[in-house]
Order: structure tokens, then C-alpha cells, then sequence
């Protein structure tokens, strides 16, 4: 007898759009989040979301309730699953609590979501002094400082005058070994240098890129409207290094398509770390075997048409674990895999009837 | 950033003459963004023969680069045929209306290379402005351009026979391009005096403002007409 019960993995956008979507077909739902808080990265990390810069919190309240209040829905918080047995039908997966306690629980199909993780500017070679430099921050410690709605150099607590990204730190590059393009870090830059412009409008705001990659409508919702309305300067070229310079950083580079070499002072530099996956992801493919892609994410079958579908039956994926991906993207894979999962419960419980 | 070809004027004159450019009424209809995609260099017929680039142009603008600036006011800006071909910019950039008001801020401003570059076509400005008609047929002279070939001197020495032999009377001129009816010069005399573009030759040439002026306001005067 098939177990009509779904198990989702992770409570970011994905993770939780697809527990609300398959416990609003009618199943019952175990969500399990390694955290003790629902909403995933964005949430827990992001001042505002793109493209509208709402708050992120205000933003996502109404899918966190959804969620927190549904009949359906059983939500562990600070638990793992560590261990599963069995297939599909009958998963007998072990859930693990951060104080050490275990359960079992029987579930029929998985849909996994547990994420990413932001590249470690430290990890290989040190990249552009991140561990040595106060001013030279990520994407994601500028979003904790606007959280606080500043924006400020860690070395002495002043307002920068000249602020500068690099895009594609940790992604497209094979001396790291990340072949692939992140996908929203030329939109989260171009969305920060907005709010820098916005809090510091005098501040000189520089974006170094390789390509800008805006996809869809975030072409004119964020890059033009940052560059025609807010005035930030992007420069073709990535910088080569970062060097302390007196009180400032010196940074050097060419501008590629004026020619000549780049170098110059600036107050802060904020580096676009991109996507890998989570640690929680790569727990996930050896728990439930699933085979990972050439780029180290969860793999999927019948690409570009089942986008949630992983060679193991009965487990699904959604959301950035599978790859880079964007919130949309991941909270239509989550009401994606909620589909697949539901109609694959629905079979199998006719088929084993 | 890393251009400064001309050190010995101070940043605060070259960022004078920026911020007129960027206080012209036409700049934010010019200047939205540039992608720096090239389109408008490859359109461009002046790009083809000169060292020059209109996408240059949109991007020292944009990021609003004095030193940059201040060095294609001074050698780019009359390498353009002002075709606007460069309009088909997919951000609806118009570089060519971004050099048409650079090189107005160049000549109200008479920068020297700005005067060196328009000495050779003194004539060809008083010529329009007094007449309306540019180039006319005397000025069709052996010596003026070799490269027209050496049939200019024999049309030269029948000028006035060549002319008469075209079918319309209005072009039986040899001074001027076409015939200009009186009123019509009255009114363009009356439009530069009004909006300022015979006052914009005055820092360039002062000698040819002052011929013209004097041109113009007998012109007026003898019809009876005081211009403010
Ligand atoms: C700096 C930055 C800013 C961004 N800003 C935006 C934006 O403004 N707009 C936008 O559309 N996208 C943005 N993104 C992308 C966005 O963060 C992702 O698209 C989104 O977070 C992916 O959702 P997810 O649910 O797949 O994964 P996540 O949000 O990473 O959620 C995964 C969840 O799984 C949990 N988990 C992990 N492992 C386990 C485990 N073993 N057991 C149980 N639970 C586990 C985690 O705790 C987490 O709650 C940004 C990305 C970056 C890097
Ligand atoms: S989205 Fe932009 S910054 Fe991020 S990896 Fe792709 S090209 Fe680089
Ligand atoms: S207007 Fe000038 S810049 Fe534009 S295409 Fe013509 S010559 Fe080139
Ligand atoms: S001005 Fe327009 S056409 Fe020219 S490079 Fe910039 S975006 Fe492209």
C-alpha cells in the first residue's frame, strides 16, 4: 500500500510554493527545514526582492502564512532528514532535530528544495582580498547592512563616495571550476547600486561586468533604470586585483571597450557572489541517490521539458538546487514538482490499490 | 579615468564646458544609456574613414567623463557628417544630436581647435548665413579643388553661359546657388538675430560676425525692420 503523504525538503520560495501547491490538491504534507524560520536564502538574508525592491519580509508574508496556517501541512523546523530507505511509495526517511533527537516518518514521494549556497570569495585563491580588506564585501553582506537601511564601509563606518561591484565572482570561471553563469547577480548588483543611489545620491556607483545578463524584464526594470535614472556607471572589464591604497581601495582592471587600462580609487567594492549548491543539496543526492549534473546541482530528466523530474522515481526537485534560478523560477518549479508529485502519488495508489 | 591629453587646462574649465553640454535642453532626449553595442559606429559613414566613434561619444557622456570629454570636443567632434544614421541606437540614443550641441558649445565657447577647424569654411558661413544658399557656382575655381578635375576651369570661363543653359530661371546664377527672393533673406536674417546663432560666430571669427552683422542690419534697416 503506497503512503499518500509528500515529503518537501527545504522552506525557501520553491520548497514552500510546492508544499502549498500539493497540500492544496489534497495531500498531506511533511515540509522539514534545517532552520527554525520558513522563507529559504531570501528571507532569511535579502533587505528587497527584485523587481519592485519591495521589503522582503512584506513581500513574502502572505506565502509564509499560507504555509505556517494550512490544515495540511506539518512543519518540522530545525530538522534534517539524514537517512531513507526504501522507494518510491514508501520512503522511510529519519529526520534528524538539531538537538539530536530522531524520527522516522513514511512518506510516498520527495520533492526536494533545499537550494543554494553563496560562493566563498575565500575559499580558492583569496579572490580580490575579501578576507583581507574591511571594504571589500559581498552581494550578501551589503543586503545585511541595508537591512539596517545603510550602507556604510566596515572600516570606519562612513557613507562610501565610490562604490564599485565585480560581477561573476565564483561563476564563469574554470580556474574556480564554476562553469556557469549564476543568473541573477547582474540584476541583485544593478538592484543595489539603485538603493545606493537612492540612500547616497551623491555616491559614484561603478558596475564591472563581463556581460550584463538581464533577463526578461529585468532588463528595463533594473539595468536601464539604474543606469538612465540613477546614473550608475557600468564598465565593461573585470578587475584583475585589489590593492590597499592609504584609507581607500585601489582597484585595476581595463575598460575593455574604451581601450585602456582602469585604475582606481574606491571606497567600498562589492563582490557578486554567485550560486553553488547548498551544503543541504549535496546531503540530499546522497541520501536519495540522485545523480548530480555536469555542474555539481541535483540532475533532472527530459530537459528543457520536465524541468523537476530526477532519475531517481518518486523524488523531484525544485528550485535552485537544481541549478541557478531566480525566484520565479523557483517557485514555478515548486508549483511544478507539487503536480508531478501529486499525480505521481495519485498513480501509484490506483496501481497498487 | 585614465585620459588626459590636455594637462594644461584646469578640470574646472573642462567641466564648464561639460555641464552646458549637459544643461542643453535637447541632452536627455539624446543620452539614455549606452549599451555600447556598436550598432551606431557600424552605421556610421565617418566611423569608416576616421578615427572616430559615436559610441565614444554616448559613453563619455554617460559616464560623464570630463578629461574624456574635453579631448573629443576637441578632436572628434568635426570628424562627423551629421547624417544621424547613428539614430537607430536600440536605447534611442542620438549621438549625432549629442555632437550637433557639443560642437554649438565648442563654437559659443570659440575653443581654439574649434576656430582652426572652421577657418577653412569662412565662406561657405557667411555665404549661408547672408544668403541662404552654401556653395555657388563661382566658387567653382581651378584652383579651389584639385579633385573636382580639370574641366572646373573651362566650366569656369563660361559660367555665367552654363548657368543660362538650365531650364529653370531660378538657377541663372552665378553668385548664389538659386535665386533668393529679398523677403526670404529678411527673414533668415531676422531668425539668427533672434535665436542667437550670429551671436554664436562672434567668439569664433569676429571679424566675419562683424561683416555680417553690419550685412544683415542694413539688409533690415533699409526695409524699415528693427530687430531687438
Ligand atoms: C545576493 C542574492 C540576492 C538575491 N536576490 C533575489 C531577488 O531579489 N529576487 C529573486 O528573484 N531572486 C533573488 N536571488 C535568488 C534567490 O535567492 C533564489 O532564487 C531562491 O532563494 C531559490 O529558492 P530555493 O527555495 O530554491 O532555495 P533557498 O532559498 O536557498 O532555500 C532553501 C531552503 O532549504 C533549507 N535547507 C537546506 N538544506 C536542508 C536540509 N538538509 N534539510 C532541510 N532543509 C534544508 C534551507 O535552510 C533553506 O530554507 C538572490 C540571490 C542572491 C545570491
Ligand atoms: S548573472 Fe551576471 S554576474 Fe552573475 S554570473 Fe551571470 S553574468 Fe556573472
Ligand atoms: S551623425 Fe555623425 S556620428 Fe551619427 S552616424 Fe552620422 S556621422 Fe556618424
Ligand atoms: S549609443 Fe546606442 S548604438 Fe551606440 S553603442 Fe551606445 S547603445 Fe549602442
Amino acid at each position: 500500500m503506497a503512503v499518500d503523504r509528500l515529503l518537501v525538503i527545504g522552506a525557501g520560495p520553491a520548497g514552500l510554493e510546492a508544499a502549498r501547491g500539493a497540500a492544496d490538491m489534497g495531500k498531506e504534507v511533511l515540509l522539514v527545514e534545517a532552520t527554525g524560520e520558513l522563507g529559504g536564502t531570501p528571507y532569511a538574508h535579502y533587505a528587497t526582492l527584485t523587481p519592485h525592491l519591495q521589503e522582503t519580509h512584506d513581500a513574502m508574508q502572505e506565502m509564509l502564512d499560507g504555509v505556517k496556517t494550512h490544515p495540511a501541512i506539518d512543519i518540522r523546523y530545525n530538522t534534517r532528514v539524514v537517512e531513507s530507505e526504501g522507494q518510491a511509495g514508501n520512503f522511510q526517511v529519519v529526520l534528524e532535530s538539531t538537538d539530536g533527537t530522531r524520527a522516522t516518518e513514511a512518506v510516498g514521494a520527495v520533492v526536494v528544495a533545499t537550494g543554494f549556497t553563496h560562493f566563498d570569495p575565500g575559499r580558492e585563491t583569496q579572490l580580490y582580498g575579501y578576507y583581507e580588506f574591511e571594504d571589500v564585501i559581498t552581494l550578501v553582506d551589503a543586503e545585511h547592512m541595508m537591512k539596517d537601511g545603510r550602507i556604510v564601509r566596515p572600516s570606519n563606518g562612513q557613507p562610501p563616495e565610490k562604490v564599485a561591484f565585480i560581477q561573476c565572482v565564483g561563476s564563469r570561471d574554470r580556474h574556480i571550476g564554476n562553469r556557469w553563469c549564476s543568473k541573477v547577480c547582474c540584476g541583485i548588483a544593478s538592484k543595489q547600486a539603485i538603493e545606493i543611489k537612492r540612500m547616497l545620491p551623491n555616491a559614484k556607483v561603478f558596475i564591472f561586468y563581463i556581460d550584463m545578463r538581464m533577463y526578461g524584464f529585468w532588463e528595463d526594470q533594473l539595468y536601464w533604470k539604474a543606469q538612465e535614472e540613477h546614473k550608475v556607471n557600468y564598465v565593461r572589464g573585470i578587475v584583475t586585483e585589489i590593492l590597499k591604497k592609504g584609507d581607500k581601495l585601489l582597484m585595476k582592471g581595463e575598460d575593455t571597450t574604451m581601450g585602456r587600462p582602469v585604475e582606481v580609487l574606491m571606497d567600498l567594492i562589492i563582490l557578486s557572489v554567485g550560486m553553488e549548491p547548498s551544503k543541504g543539496t549535496l546531503e540530499m543526492a546522497n541520501v536519495f541517490n540522485i545523480p548530480r549534473e555536469d555542474h555539481g546541482f541535483l540532475a533532472t530528466v527530459g530537459e528543457p521539458l520536465d524541468t523537476v523530474t530526477t532519475p531517481v522515481a518518486g523524488v523531484f526537485v525544485a528550485g535552485a538546487a537544481a541549478g541557478p534560478k531566480d525566484i520565479e523560477d523557483s517557485v514555478s518549479m515548486g508549483g511544478a514538482a507539487a503536480i508531478k508529485a501529486v499525480s505521481f502519488l495519485n498513480r501509484l495508489s490506483k496501481s497498487l490499490a | 579615468m585614465l585620459s588626459n591629453l590636455y594637462p594644461e587646462v584646469p578640470l574646472e574649465e573642462k567641466q564648464r564646458l561639460f555641464d552646458q553640454v549637459k544643461a542643453d535642453a535637447r541632452f536627455e532626449d539624446y543620452l539614455y544609456g549606452c549599451y555600447e553595442c556598436g550598432i551606431c559606429v557600424a552605421a556610421c559613414p565617418s566611423a569608416r574613414f576616421y578615427d572616430f566613434s559615436p559610441r565614444k561619444i554616448a559613453q563619455t557622456l554617460a559616464r560623464e567623463d570630463i578629461e574624456m570629454f574635453y579631448e573629443q570636443m576637441n578632436d572628434d567632434i568635426w570628424n562627423c557628417s551629421q547624417c544621424f544614421s547613428c539614430v537607430r541606437c536600440p536605447r534611442h540614443n542620438n549621438p549625432g544630436g549629442l555632437i550637433t550641441i557639443m560642437r554649438e558649445v565648442a563654437v559659443t565657447n570659440g575653443l581654439r581647435s574649434t576656430k582652426e577647424a572652421l577657418a577653412g569654411y569662412t565662406r561657405i558661413i557667411y555665404k549661408i548665413m547672408t544668403t541662404g544658399t552654401q556653395v555657388s557656382p563661382d566658387m567653382l575655381q581651378e584652383d579651389a579643388f584639385p579633385d573636382w578635375g580639370p574641366q572646373v576651369k573651362e566650366v569656369a570661363s563660361h559660367l555665367d553661359l552654363w548657368r543660362r543653359a538650365l531650364p529653370p530661371e531660378t538657377l541663372h546664377t552665378t553668385g548664389l546657388s538659386w535665386q533668393v527672393e529679398e523677403r526670404t533673406m529678411l527673414e533668415l536674417y531676422t531668425i539668427w538675430k533672434l535665436t542667437g546663432v550670429l551671436d554664436m560666430i562672434s567668439e569664433l571669427d569676429e571679424g566675419l560676425h562683424d561683416i555680417m552683422e553690419e550685412v544683415m542690419d542694413d539688409a533690415l534697416e533699409d526695409q524699415g525692420f528693427t530687430i531687438a
